[in-house]
């Protein structure tokens, strides 16, 4: 193709207009963490994150990096204090808000249609968009946290050889996901993990999804008419049925047996939840590697300020001694 | 040259001659040994050659007699719209209930070039269906390939935001996580269409689309029959997906730019593709999911004999055998002589195309009338 020049500079030149910017940096509450705001790109999705770098971070450091994800319908701003803490140890800690949530860009589709041609890898125009939010599909959110991933090793001052992932409740599952099947990460902390459909380990034999009549009904249904919705109500309503099927799928306790012995696994369980220490326990067998449980006197994965405190220190003290 | 089912009747006996000796044998491979002069001269006349790709001779068809055909369009991934070619069986009637099957092409390709298979499964009984995966064909780019190029506007408080934006986007991702989606959305299309029995879906994928159907049906247990040609996913044993340090240089200037490097992608449609894919489609590790493919579904692998990007057929016996011994039914036929590209024109695809639909025949069945009709 001949003209291919002029558009690579195109793109360039607007790679440039949207690239992503540091903004302004600020010192938080103490131990020298500076906090820095970011944004990187989840496949075509510009990202929101924060980087808490540790005292004396520069570009020469080779310190390990941490990547937080925030659980279910959470942002990056609930794990603040995790990161703070994470750095205050030493390491690189990164929040970040997923495709479509907080302050990171929404999932994109056109309204209408838009000529091209495969030739052409790349077009511009201006045309209705759809942009829609708040879904909720833990293989779209793992996929964040790899380029988050992928984001801090590209951070001078980081070792791209000392990764750590944590995550809470759905990212719990997640942070296991990942650990399976990325091999950049060396350590994990899952706190009230989801490491089932169920949440009672009733498959935990691999195998291909046999939908029911109702889950079935669903994906034909959005096959045959799930263009991206118009209306906010028809969009949660999609997003929910989206969220339904994909969390049917979701089975991270398949995934333990795949984490390489090299990656040593925390799990954070609450103690008064005793289905889930259960759980917990058998998932923590599977592993290969360096594993422990920590329980924290809890029933639900509401933490009082006190179990906060226990939980941010079982993550940062993991990853310290683990990366 | 056409060959319609003549073999059936040698086929049958030759089957059950076989069967006691060769118990996972499924379907008679006696068309291969009756054209084994058509293989041959496929495989040395030079005009036959097709050392790089398929050309566009290779894509034409005839459609058989009584076969309709309809565009369609299907959603995937949140309302991503691609595109198909529905196949109709001569008689067609939604009242009736048909097997069905979703035709997908190989790397970097277009519908276009398979749309013969569909038009050859539905001549023997089969609703077929074509696709585009996304950012390929007629198939709009998906929500990972369209990138705004002004601050994104939305916040949480609405979960959809239309809007005139200016946006660019890009084609030919060549990401075998979609492809992976995009059949199974084809699937879920397929069951919801009047007259076909959701519950006898088959898959047909031809090179890099033979590891994505292994994936699906890895995935998801409604494919009842799977053909994989051309493509060999050998059984491994599941592992965290490592990345070179060429690659995750570029994947750091992906996530810090939004566009990584591109590489030249593709045989019979050459162009460019993220580097990315390289890194990418590890995550669609085939070989190391045999393991979760349910017995409900039959497998046969049409591996070229002589493939120069397989190497070896060595890796469709290994994949047979593995799921042979966990009670999966599956079968390896081999086109003699034949080199990767070959496949698709000519024997190759007469007679690949005629097992294949046998295998579909076989194992989804035939037409079932509705009582009332009758």
């Amino acid at each position: 193709m001949k003209t291919r020049l002029p558009f690579l500079f195109l793109i360039l030149a607007v790679a440039g207009l949207v690239a992503p910017q540091a903004s302004a940096q600020s010192s938080s509450g103490g131990g020298g963490v500076v906090e820095r705001e970011v944004h990187f790109y989840s496949e075509g999705v510009l990202c929101y994150g924060k980087l808490f770098l540790p005292q004396g971070f520069s570009d020469s450091s080779k310190v390990a990096a941490v990547v937080l994800a925030p659980g279910a319908r959470q942002t990056a701003a609930s794990l603040e204090k995790y990161a703070d803490d994470i750095a205050a140890h030493g390491m690189l800690a990164m929040t970040f808000d997923y495709r479509g949530w907080g302050k990171s860009g929404g999932f994109l589709y056109s309204g209408e249609t838009v000529r091209w041609d495969d030739r052409l890898r790349f077009s511009q125009t201006t045309t209705k968009m759809r942009i829609r939010r708040k879904r909720l599909e833990p293989q779209l959110q793992a996929l964040d946290i790899r380029n988050a991933m992928t984001y801090v090793q590209g951070e001078a001052g980081v070792d791209r050889a000392r990764i750590g992932v944590w995550g809470s409740d759905l990212s719990g599952g997640e942070a296991i996901v990942v650990a399976a099947t990325d091999a950049r990460v060396k350590a994990i902390v899952a706190q009230f993990p989801t490491l089932d459909p169920s949440d009672s380990l009733r498959d935990t034999q691999r195998k291909a999804f046999a939908p029911t009549v109702e889950q079935q009904a669903t994906m034909i249904k959005l096959a045959r008419s799930g263009a991206a919705p118009t209306t906010s109500r028809a969009a949660d309503a999609m997003s929910a049925e989206e969220s339904k099927l994909a969390l049917a799928e979701y089975h991270p306790f398949w995934y333990l047996e795949q984490i390489p012995a090299t990656t040593a696994v925390r799990f954070v369980v609450a103690e008064k939840n005793a289905d889930a220490g259960v759980a917990a326990a058998a998932a923590a067998k599977l592993v290969k590697g360096a594993v422990d449980l920590v329980r924290i006197p809890v029933a639900t994965q509401a933490l009082d300020d006190h179990a906060r405190d226990i939980a941010i220190h079982a993550a940062a003290e993991w990853f310290a001694k683990s990366l | 040259m056409r060959i319609k089912n003549q073999s059936r009747g040698i086929g049958l006996l030759g089957f059950l001659l076989a069967a006691p000796m060769l118990a996972h044998a499924q379907i008679s491979a006696e068309i291969v040994e009756q054209h084994r002069a058509d293989f041959e001269k496929q495989a040395t006349d030079p005009d036959m050659k097709r050392e790089a790709g398929t050309q566009p001779r290779d894509w034409n068809y005839d459609l058989p007699l009584g076969v309709r055909t309809r565009l369609v369009t299907f959603y995937v991934d949140g309302g991503t719209a691609l595109n198909g070619k529905l196949f109709l069986p001569k008689g067609f009637r939604p009242s009736d209930k048909w097997p069905g099957v979703v035709v997908g092409h190989g790397i970097n390709a277009i519908a276009i070039g398979i749309e013969k298979y569909a038009a050859r499964f539905a001549e023997r009984g089969l609703v077929a269906l074509a696709i585009d995966y996304q950012s390929y064909g007629f198939s709009t780019s998906g929500s990972d390939d369209i990138r705004l190029l002004e601050p994104d506007p939305t916040h949480d408080d609405t979960a959809v935001t239309e809007k005139e934006l200016r946006v660019q986007m890009k084609r030919t991702n060549l990401n075998n996580v979609h492809e992976v989606e995009d059949f199974r959305a084809a699937i879920s299309f397929l069951q919801g269409e009047p007259g076909v029995d959701p519950n006898r879906i088959g898959i047909w994928g031809s090179s890099n689309a033979g590891t994505v159907v292994t994936a699906v049906s890895a995935l998801d247990a409604r494919v009842k029959a799977t053909v994989v040609q051309v493509m060999t996913p050998r059984p491994f044993a599941r592992r965290p997906a490592g990345i070179a340090a060429n690659n995750l240089e570029d994947a750091i200037q992906r996530v810090r730019t939004g566009q990584g490097n591109e590489i030249d992608g593709g045989f019979s449609f050459k162009s460019k593709v993220d580097q990315w894919y390289l890194t990418r489609n590890q995550d669609v590790a085939a070989g190391s999911w045999l393991d979760q493919i349910p017995t409900t579904n039959h497998f046969l692998f049409l591996p070229a004999e002589k493939d120069e990007l397989m190497r070896s057929t060595a890796g469709a016996f290994d994949a047979a055998k593995f799921l042979n011994e966990r009670g999966v039914t599956a079968q390896v036929i081999v086109y003699p002589g034949l080199t990767h590209f070959q496949a698709y024109s000519y024997t190759g695809f007469e007679v690949g195309s005629t097992l294949a639909a046998d295998w579909f025949v076989k194992y989804l069945g035939a037409r079932q009338a509705s009582a009332e009709k009758q």
